[in-house]
């Protein structure tokens, strides 16, 4: 048929655009411009190794999170709980971390994230309980179950109503060889070459085991996701159940599996908080992340690697909050020349809305390079936020959600 | 040759309804044999009965003449029977080789499915059968026809013997009807056996070797496509005559109720779906909009109701311009719409008829009160629909989603031919209704025409388009490329005009 012709072009021009080279180059690119601004700002906090680590430990619990959402968004349904079930995980981790050491904190916040899984797909799957109502229910039960078990267990034994007694951490350790190397290269100043160097540098060195167990659950969901029996009908419980449900597939059980992980994931997310990023249960520690996790599952088209991806870019926004703002600055000026080649590329391509859009930005990125000497702390506060509304606001109409992730299922409906 | 599947006495009741009652069928091995009835009167539910969604109440089932209890669509697969389901239940973000696969994928250890093991055996299957699918291609980018073929393949996959059709017909334009036609051929050929729901009697006659005909629950005959005709079998299937649609007196007006001049519309990422569309509805008459699917015709309409801007050219309505006249006074001033999804857009589902009778008409008397909405003549003047449009339900009070296909879209257009329109845009007005729900929107289309409304009739359904328009505007492309006058073209030429073949 003629009609159909373009669209399997387009198609083929959409994989164009997501394939890996490609990505690869943009990143590439990206890099390169950080790379000049900082040969002319003379900044390097940007590239500097403990940037790149402070960005991997904030990344991971919202990647834990993001994963989690994942797990339960492509059996179609959304997980708001996320937050309280992180709250599960730091609260569980600390307190059973503290009693019988750290590794199983740890298993324990496994084992209650579960849980806490298991009863939002209770909520959800079973009773029919609107998912976001569900959810809501979960974060304010988290929320108000630990401070409330704060209140009994932790005075006694030397933490007080808000803080749990310290735990012990996880050992960490530099990956030998590379990671020296890496220093190397990142002090000779060559230009592009060391601030890469820099980078990878701060990925390599005083990493905890279980960062690296819990980046290796990334690729684990993908090939789940993509090569996996369970994961083929995990994606069918969410794309369409009732295709699923017709093909004998047990889309209540599948969704039991997936939310219960989902929960598991975010829960690992809060161990990571109070095991290793911290070594102490504190309240409010989640501080929001498992909504910044769900706007990373959004972020990141519904796959692990743009999960990943996501939670890195929020993670370094994050990162850049707690060092110092002149690295703000440099961003600024990236986000600039960005915006300025984006606005070159979209006059080329004749799409003036966008072009015009681009071109703004860039002087508005010039304007306040020129005027403003030191960006308020404010904003560099609300900058992980802005980011967020600013991504997704670009990258919705590219998306493709699982068709009914939200949508209430009940078995046997048409 | 043997029967492969015999049904007897089947009997199933609902609270309050009989939805199968002395059913009995007899298929041949390696047939086509088609089930034929009106909307309720129980073909789905014996499809149901038969690949084990439904228990029956009472009566015995034979398949291979062996007698079996079917609990579970499990059951029917393991027997070799195969459902082809109305609406497709295919994952538009997965590929078509996920689709087939889900539910029986070849695996490693239970966990790691074999991918190139499944694609070799569907490439397999489809070269056996002739059905043209890429097993790689992601199931958005295909039409219905292709999806449909997918829908088969998956059935095949399973190792199925019977395979049954649910009004397979319904979502497909001429062409791919007879590719999918060839397509069952091939399978019978091969010695598969078809059992083929429709309530569209050219496509029964056309492809059957065998016919049941079902009314009020029951199998009421059965008859041979070459000793029988339309005509029997519409009576078989109402159990009386049918009433035509009568053409009445014609009174063209010399006003313009709908002109359209060189509208054009592209789409945000910059694709042209309409190009230069001219046309002009005069108040009497009844101009058909024929065209494959996809070719405008759900732009066209919502550039008319004033849901989106023309590009560029205008389009006016009862004289008022649809670009800066928002939809609410567009349809004040007396226009009626057919939504072509009458679920998506004609209904609340989840609301009583009365409520839905107010949509549309919210703000205009007698359905409003004020600020209000008034409650009892919305219900007066729904019972009024009801009685008028014979939509079979037990009272006003029920929810839409309670009524059958045929009945809510005769409850859409008694809706809105209310208050008299002068212009009425009905899109694929009778859709997956049965011949009497048609034959009764027919003649309720015509006595508009008569009163000297004018009517917008866009339709895939040939037999339609002959039978009320008395002008043909076809669209291709986005553009009007002929303009036809039914009695003296044929369906031949239509088809070849929608495909774009030939622009008379």
């Amino acid at each position: 048929m003629t009609a159909k012709t373009p669209e399997k072009k387009r198609s083929k021009a959409k994989k164009f655009f997501t394939s890996p080279a490609r990505i690869t180059l943009a990143i590439a690119g990206l890099f390169f411009i950080i790379s000049l601004v900082e040969l002319i700002t003379g900044a390097t906090d940007i590239t500097s190794p403990g940037t790149s680590g402070a960005t991997l430990r904030f990344a991971i619990p919202l990647l834990m999170a993001g994963l989690g959402g994942l797990w339960a968004e492509r059996v179609g349904v959304i997980n708001i709980g996320l937050e309280g079930m992180m709250i599960v995980g730091t609260w569980t981790a600390a307190w059973f971390g503290y009693l019988h050491g750290p590794l199983v904190g740890f298993a324990a916040a496994a084992i209650f994230g579960l849980a806490s899984g298991f009863f939002h797909a209770v909520l959800t799957v079973k009773i029919g309980i609107d998912q976001a109502v569900s959810g809501l229910a979960i974060n304010l039960i988290a929320a108000g179950g630990a401070r409330y078990l704060s209140g009994i267990f932790f005075p006694p034994v030397g933490g007080d109503r808000t803080v749990s007694p310290p735990v012990d951490s996880f050992p960490t350790f530099t990956i030998p060889i590379i990671a020296p190397l890496l220093e190397k290269i990142d002090s000779q100043n060559i230009f592009f070459i060391s601030n890469l160097a820099g980078v990878l540098h701060g990925l390599t060195k005083d990493l905890s085991l279980v960062t690296v167990a819990l980046l290796l659950l990334v690729p684990l969901t993908s090939w789940i996701l993509w090569r996996s029996k369970f994961g083929l009908r995990m994606r069918f419980s969410g794309e369409n159940p009732m295709a699923a449900e017709s093909l004998g597939i047990n889309v209540y059980r599948i969704r039991y599996i997936a939310i219960s992980i989902s929960g598991m994931m975010a829960s690992l997310g809060g161990a990571y908080l109070a095991l290793v990023a911290s070594s102490v249960y504190r309240e409010g520690q989640t501080a929001g992340r498992g909504f910044i996790g769900l706007a990373t599952v959004i972020f990141g088209n519904w796959r692990p690697g743009g999960v990943f991806a996501g939670s890195m870019l929020f993670g370094f926004t994050d990162a850049l909050r707690v060092r110092q703002s002149e690295s703000v600055m440099s961003l600024v000026m990236v986000a600039g020349i960005v915006a300025a080649i984006l606005g070159i590329y979209y006059s080329i391509a004749r799409r003036w809305k966008f072009a015009a859009i681009s071109i703004g930005v860039a002087f508005f990125g010039l304007w306040i390079n020129q005027r403003v000497d030191i960006i308020p702390q404010e904003f560099v506060t609300v900058f992980p936020n802005f980011t967020t509304l600013i991504v997704l606001t670009f990258l919705a109409q590219r998306l493709t959600p699982p068709a009914m992730a939200g949508m209430p299922y009940r078995r046997g409906s048409e | 040759m043997v029967n492969i599947l015999e049904v007897d006495g089947v009997e199933k009741k609902y609270p309050g309804v009989i939805a199968n009652q002395g059913v009995s069928l007899h298929v041949r091995e390696g047939s086509i044999h088609a089930i034929i009835g009106e909307n309720g009167a129980g073909k789905s539910t014996l499809m149901k009965i038969l690949y084990g969604l439904v228990r029956p109440d009472a009566g015995v089932i034979k398949v291979f003449d062996r007698e079996v209890s079917l609990k579970s669509p499990q059951d029917a697969i393991a027997l070799g029977i195969g459902m082809v389901h109305q609406h497709f239940k295919l994952a538009d973000n997965a590929t078509v080789l996920e689709n087939v696969i889900l539910g029986s994928e070849p695996s490693r250890f239970g966990f790691a499915i074999k991918f190139e093991e499944a694609r070799k055996k569907l490439v397999e299957i489809a070269h056996t059968y002739q059905l043209d699918i890429d097993p790689d291609e992601s199931i958005s980018n295909l039409g219905v026809g292709e999806r449909q073929r997918v829908e088969i393949a998956k059935v095949l996959f399973r190792g199925a013997k019977i395979l049954i059709l649910d009004e397979p017909t319904a979502v497909l334009v001429p062409q791919e009807v007879s590719e999918l036609f060839t397509n069952l051929r091939e399978l019978v050929n091969k010695g598969l056996t078809v059992l083929f729901i429709s309530h569209k009697l050219d496509e029964v006659l056309a492809i059957a070797d065998e016919i049941t005909i079902m009314r009020q629950g029951t199998t009421v005959a059965s008859r041979k496509p070459h000793d029988t005709n339309k005509k029997e079998l519409a009576e078989l299937m109402v159990g009386g005559e049918l009433p035509r649609p009568k053409a009445g007196a014609q009174n063209i007006s010399s006003k313009s109720i709908l002109t359209i001049k060189g509208a054009s519309y592209s789409r945000a990422d910059g694709r042209e779906i309409l190009r230069g569309v001219n046309l002009d509805l005069h108040g009497g008459e009844i101009l058909g909009l024929a065209g494959v699917e996809g070719n405008g015709q759900s732009e066209l309409i919502e550039l008319i109701m004033g849901l989106m801007r023309p590009s560029s050219g205008t389009v006016e309505v009862l004289g008022l311009n649809t670009v800066t006249t928002p939809t609410r006074d567009i349809r004040n001033a007396g226009v009626g719409y057919i939504p072509q999804d009458r679920q998506r857009d004609g209904l609340l589902m989840s609301a009583p008829l009365w409520e839905n009778r107010i949509l549309g008409h919210q703000f205009s008397q007698p359905m409003a009160k004020g600020i209000w909405v008034n409650k009892g003549s919305a219900a007066e003047d729904s019972k009024r629909v009801v009685a008028e449009f014979d939509v079979r339900t037990p009272g006003v009070n029920v929810l839409a989603s309670a009524l059958s296909g045929g009945n809510q879209q005769k409850f859409i257009v008694g809706r809105e031919l209310s208050g008299d329109p002068h212009l009425i845009i009905a899109a694929q007005p009778t859709r997956g209704v049965d011949v009497g729900a048609q034959a009764i929107i027919w003649e309720q289309l015509m006595k508009a025409r008569t009163r000297g409304a004018g009517i917008l009739l866009i339709s895939a359904d040939l037999e339609e388009l002959f039978s009320l328009s008395d002008r043909i505007a076809v669209i291709y492309g986005g553009s009007i490329v002929s303009i036809l006058n039914p009695s003296t073209t044929t369906a031949e030429d239509l088809g070849l005009a929608m495909t774009g073949a030939i622009s008379a």
